[in-house]
C-alpha cells in the first residue's frame, strides 16, 4: 500500500508543468513490442507528442521472436532494448527472476487493482487483452459459459490456441484449470470433444471467421475489431470469467536511458496513455476510463484469479499436464 | 559463416566446456524430438520425390520437346516458388478449406466445420512438393541446356527412338543433376517452416524445425541450448546427405564437350496439344487455385467474408500500398539484400567450382569441405542462423570496432550463410559433367588462368551460376526466418512485413501484400527479361 500522500505529489508532478518535467527527458529510447505495428507506431507517436526530446527506436515482432532476440543478446552479453511492451506477465516474472528487470517503485499505480501491478513494481500491466469465446454466426448456438463448450453440438467444432504456442494460452490454462468448477476435469472435456489446440490466437480466429471450426477461444480484440467489418463472428465474455494478458512494460536493469525509459512507464498508466489503448481498440488496465465500442461495461467483465508468480513456478508441470491430456 | 554456426552449436553441445554427444542422445532420447525427427525425414524425403518427378518431368518436356509458349511455362512454373512458404501453406488452406470460394462456387466446398483437408502428413508433403518442385525444375533445365546436341543427333541418325534416346542418353547423363536436384529439395523441405508450422501443427504432424520453434517460445535460459542440440541434428542429416550424394554423383560422372546450346526440339506430334494441356491443367492447380484464393482473400474488409460485388473492396491495397510507408522500404530492402546476395553467390558458386574443378588432392578437400558446409547451413532453420548472427555480430566488431546490427549488412551476411548451397548445386552438378580435357587443351595452347576461365569455364558453367544466382535471389526474396531477428526499423523485408501483419491478425492485409509481392517478383523477372537479350545464352531460364 502507498500513502496518499505519495500518490498525490505523483498525480500532482504527472499532471503538472508538463514541460518543466519534460525538459530533462531526452536521448534515445530503444523499445520491444509484440503490438502490432500501427499500435506501436500510434504508441510512439503520442509519446513523443509529451516527450519530443526523446528519440524512440522501436521493433515490433511477435512475442516468440522478441524474446528469443533478447535471449541471444542477453547470451551475447549486450541486450540493446531500454524499455519492454510485451506478452504477459509470466514472460515478465521470469525475466524478474534472472534478474534483468529494474524497479520502479515511485511508479504511480495508486489507481490500479493491486492483482494487475507487480508488488516489487518490475513491471506495470498496460491493458487487459481477454480470452473469450469466439463463434462463427453459422454456429448450432451461441455459447454463454466456458462450460457450454462441452455441449455435444460442440463436438469437433472448437479451436483453441495451444499454451505450448501463445503465452495468452498459457494464462489462461492456469486461470481455467484454477477455477474450482472448471479445473483440470474442462480440458479433459475439451479434449474428449476432438479439440485440438493449434499455434496461437491468429490461427484459431482466421479458423472459426472461415468456418473450419465454429467456437474458440481468442483473445477479445481480433473478432471485435473485425465485427464492425462484417466477419462472420461473435465474441462473448463467458459467465465463469475471463482470463487476461495485461502487456506489461518494464525496463531493463541494463538500460541505458532510465529517466527515458521512466517517462515511458508513466506515460503508459497515464489515464492519457490508457485512453490512448482505448481508442486502438483494447481495454484499458485502468478502471476509469471507458472501454472502447463493441466491449461490454468495465464493471460487468470478471476476471478469473491468476497469480503470475505461481504460473511461472509450475509451469513446466502445467505443459506437462496438457501435453498429457492433449497429446502435445 | 563458419563463426556463428560455430557459436551456436557450442551453446548444445559443451557441457562444462567440453565438446560431448551427451545432448544429441539425450535429444535422441526425447520422445517429441524422436518423432519430430522422424516426421521431418519422412517429410522432405516423400516431398522431395514429388517434386523430382514433377519437376524433372516439366523440365523434360519445356526442355527437349517442341511445346509452344515455352517461355510463358517457364515463367509460370517458377512462380510457387516466389510465394513465401507460409502463404501458400495459408492460400492453399483457404482454398481447400469450408469457406472457400472457389469450391463453394461448384458446390464442392467441405461443410462447415468439418477438419480441413490439408491439416497433417498429406498437406504437409504435397505443399512441399509444390513449393520446391521450381528448385528441381530450374536445376534439371540448366542441365539439359548444357547437354551437347550432338550425342542426341548421333543417336537420332544411329535409329534410335524417342524413348529409347531418353532412356540410353539423356536420363544418365542428367543422373548428377537429378541428384543435385533431389537433395536440393530434401534439404529445403527439412528446413522449411511455414508449410509444416501452418498445415502440421494442426495435424498433429510436428517437424523439426516447428519443435525448435516450439521450444523458442517457451523462453527461459535453457532455450538456446535447447535450439542448438535440434540443430546439430538437422546439421548432421545434412551433411550426410552431401556424402551421400557426392558418392552417388562421382560413381556417375560422365564428361562432356561443349558449350551450352538451344535445346532439343523432340517432335511431340499428336500428343503436343495433349502436353500443352495438361500443363496448363497442372499450373492452374498449382498456382491458380492459391493465386486465385490469395487474392480473393486481398479483396473482402475482412477474413471470413464471401466474396461478392457488394463485399469487394481496394481497401487492403490502399492500406498496404499507400498508407504503409513500410511496404516501399521492404521491396527495396529485399530487393538489394536478396540481389546483391544472388550477384555475390552466384559468382562464390562459379569460383568455387572452378578452384575444385580437376583439381586433386588437398584443394578438392577443401571444395567438398566449404560444400558440405554450405549445405549445413542451409538445412538448419533461418531462425536458428538469426540467433547464431546475434551472438556474434551483436558486439563490434574486433579492429573495426563497427557493429553490424540492426543493418542490412548483416542481413544480406546471413543470406549468404544460409543460401550458398541454393547456388552451388546447379554449378557442382554442371562441373561434374565438365571434362577437364578443354581446360588441358587451352592450358597446352599457352592460355594462362584468367583467359581461361573467361573463354572457357566460365561460358561453361554460365548457365548453371545464373540458375544459381537465380534460386538465391527468388529464395531470399520472400524469405521470412533468416531475416525474422535480424530486422529492425528501417531494415524490414517482405517476408518480415507480411508475417508481422499476419501475426497481428490482418490477414487481409498478409494477403493483399503477397498478391503485391507476386505482381512486383513478376515485373522483375520481366526486367530480367530485357537484361536478358544482352547476356549469354541460356543465362535467363525462361529465355529458350
Amino acid at each position: 500500500m502507498k500513502t496518499p500522500m505519495i500518490a498525490t505529489l505523483a498525480a500532482a508532478l504527472l499532471a503538472g508543468p508538463a514541460l518543466a518535467q519534460t525538459a530533462d527527458v531526452s536521448g534515445r529510447l530503444v523499445l520491444y513490442t509484440s503490438q502490432p505495428n500501427q499500435d506501436a507506431q500510434r504508441t510512439v507517436d503520442a509519446f513523443n507528442a509529451v516527450y519530443p526530446n526523446v528519440t524512440v527506436d522501436w521493433i515490433r515482432d511477435g512475442t516468440t521472436q522478441v524474446m528469443a532476440r533478447l535471449e541471444a543478446e542477453f547470451a551475447a552479453g549486450s541486450p540493446q532494448p531500454d524499455v519492454l511492451l510485451i506478452a504477459d506477465t509470466v514472460v515478465m516474472e521470469g525475466l524478474e527472476a534472472q534478474g534483468r528487470l529494474l524497479a520502479y517503485p515511485e511508479a504511480d499505480v495508486s489507481a490500479y487493482d493491486p492483482a494487475l501491478m507487480d508488488p516489487e513494481r518490475h513491471y506495470f500491466s498496460t491493458k487487459l487483452i481477454t480470452t473469450g469465446i469466439i463463434y462463427n454466426t453459422s454456429a448450432p448456438f451461441v455459447p454463454e459459459s466456458w462450460s457450454d463448450l462441452l455441449r455435444p453440438e460442440a463436438q469437433g467444432q472448437i479451436a483453441m490456441p495451444s499454451p505450448l504456442a501463445s503465452g495468452a494460452a498459457t494464462i489462461h490454462m492456469v486461470a481455467l484449470t484454477s477455477h474450482p468448477d472448471l479445473g483440470w476435469a474442462y480440458y479433459e472435456g475439451l479434449a474428449a470433444q476432438g479439440t485440438n489446440p493449434q499455434g496461437g490466437n491468429g490461427g484459431v480466429y482466421n479458423a472459426v471467421a472461415g468456418g473450419e471450426q465454429m467456437f474458440g477461444m481468442v483473445v477479445d480484440f481480433l473478432p471485435i475489431r473485425e465485427i464492425p467489418n462484417g466477419a462472420p463472428v461473435g465474441f462473448v465474455f463467458p459467465e465463469e470469467g475471463v482470463s487476461a494478458v495485461t502487456e506489461p512494460v518494464a525496463i531493463l536493469s541494463t538500460a541505458q536511458n532510465v529517466p527515458a525509459a521512466k517517462a515511458f512507464v508513466d506515460f503508459l498508466i497515464s489515464p492519457e496513455g490508457q485512453q490512448l489503448a482505448a481508442d486502438m481498440g483494447y481495454l484499458p488496465a485502468h478502471p476509469a476510463i471507458t472501454a472502447p465500442a463493441g466491449f461490454p461495461a468495465m464493471d460487468t467483465i470478471q476476471l478469473l484469479e491468476f497469480d503470475p508468480a505461481k504460473a511461472l513456478e509450475n509451469a513446466e508441470e502445467y505443459r506437462l499436464r496438457f501435453v498429457e491430456i492433449f497429446g502435445g | 559463416m563458419l563463426v556463428p554456426l560455430g557459436l551456436m552449436l557450442r551453446q548444445g553441445l559443451m557441457v562444462n566446456g567440453l565438446p560431448s554427444i551427451e545432448p544429441l542422445q539425450g535429444a535422441l532420447g526425447n520422445r517429441s524430438v524422436a518423432r519430430a525427427l522422424w516426421n521431418s525425414l519422412d517429410s522432405a524425403a516423400v516431398s522431395a520425390s514429388l517434386s523430382l518427378m514433377l519437376g524433372a518431368g516439366l523440365a523434360l518436356i519445356v526442355g527437349l520437346t517442341n511445346l509452344r509458349r515455352k517461355a510463358v511455362f517457364t515463367f509460370l512454373i517458377l512462380i510457387p516458388m516466389m510465394i513465401p512458404p507460409h502463404v501458400t501453406a495459408i492460400a492453399w488452406a483457404q482454398a481447400l478449406g469450408p469457406s472457400s470460394p472457389l469450391l463453394g462456387a461448384v458446390g464442392l466446398a467441405p461443410p462447415l466445420g468439418s477438419p480441413h483437408p490439408l491439416y497433417g502428413r498429406g498437406g504437409v508433403v504435397a505443399l512441399l512438393a509444390v513449393q520446391h518442385m521450381p528448385l528441381v525444375f530450374l536445376v534439371v533445365l540448366a542441365a539439359l541446356r548444357a547437354l551437347p546436341r550432338e550425342i542426341a543427333e548421333a543417336a537420332r541418325v544411329s535409329g534410335a527412338g524417342t524413348a529409347r534416346l531418353l532412356a540410353k542418353i539423356i536420363l544418365p547423363l542428367l543422373i548428377p543433376s537429378l541428384l543435385a536436384a533431389y537433395a536440393l529439395a530434401f534439404v529445403s523441405a527439412l528446413g522449411n517452416f511455414g508449410i509444416p508450422a501452418l498445415l502440421g501443427i494442426p495435424g498433429r504432424y510436428t517437424t523439426l524445425p516447428v519443435l525448435i520453434w516450439q521450444r523458442l517460445s517457451s523462453f527461459g535460459p535453457s532455450m538456446l541450448a535447447d535450439v542448438a542440440v535440434m540443430s546439430a541434428l538437422m546439421a548432421l542429416i545434412a551433411i550426410a546427405l552431401v556424402l551421400v550424394q557426392s558418392r552417388l554423383s562421382a560413381r556417375s560422372r560422365a564428361a562432356l564437350i561443349g558449350p551450352p546450346q538451344p535445346p532439343l526440339r523432340l517432335e511431340l506430334g499428336r500428343a503436343r496439344p495433349l502436353a500443352e494441356v495438361a500443363m496448363i491443367l497442372l499450373l492452374l492447380v498449382i498456382l491458380g487455385l492459391p493465386l486465385v484464393a490469395l487474392i480473393g482473400t486481398a479483396l473482402v474488409p475482412t477474413y471470413g467474408v464471401a466474396l461478392t460485388p457488394q463485399t469487394l473492396t481496394l481497401a487492403n491495397f490502399e492500406q498496404v500500398l499507400f498508407r504503409q510507408s513500410v511496404t516501399a522500404r521492404a521491396f527495396l530492402n529485399s530487393t538489394i539484400a536478396a540481389g546483391v546476395a544472388a550477384l555475390v553467390l552466384a559468382g562464390l558458386g562459379a569460383l568455387l567450382a572452378r578452384a575444385t574443378f580437376g583439381a586433386s588432392g588437398p584443394q578438392r578437400g577443401i571444395g567438398q569441405a566449404v560444400s558440405t558446409l554450405a549445405e549445413t547451413a542451409y538445412a538448419i532453420p533461418g531462425i536458428v542462423i538469426s540467433i547464431a548472427f546475434i551472438l556474434t555480430f551483436l558486439r563490434p566488431l574486433p579492429l573495426i570496432g563497427v557493429s553490424l546490427y540492426n543493418t542490412l549488412t548483416l542481413i544480406v551476411l546471413a543470406y549468404l550463410c544460409a543460401f550458398f548451397a541454393v547456388a552451388l548445386k546447379p554449378v557442382s552438378a554442371a562441373c561434374l559433367q565438365l571434362d577437364p580435357a578443354l581446360d588441358e587443351a587451352a592450358r597446352v595452347a599457352g592460355a594462362g588462368w584468367g583467359l581461361r576461365m573467361g573463354r572457357i569455364f566460365l561460358p561453361l558453367v554460365a548457365p548453371a551460376a545464373a540458375a544459381g544466382g537465380m534460386l538465391v535471389f527468388l529464395t531470399a526474396y520472400n524469405e521470412i526466418t533468416v531475416s525474422a531477428l535480424l530486422w529492425s526499423s528501417g531494415t524490414e523485408t517482405i517476408g518480415t512485413v507480411i508475417y508481422n501483419y499476419e501475426n497481428g491478425g490482418y490477414t487481409v492485409l498478409a494477403a493483399a501484400m503477397s498478391t503485391v509481392t507476386v505482381v512486383a517478383t513478376v515485373t522483375l523477372m520481366a526486367l530480367l527479361d530485357l537484361l536478358g537479350r544482352r547476356l549469354p545464352s541460356g543465362v535467363v531460364p525462361w529465355r529458350l
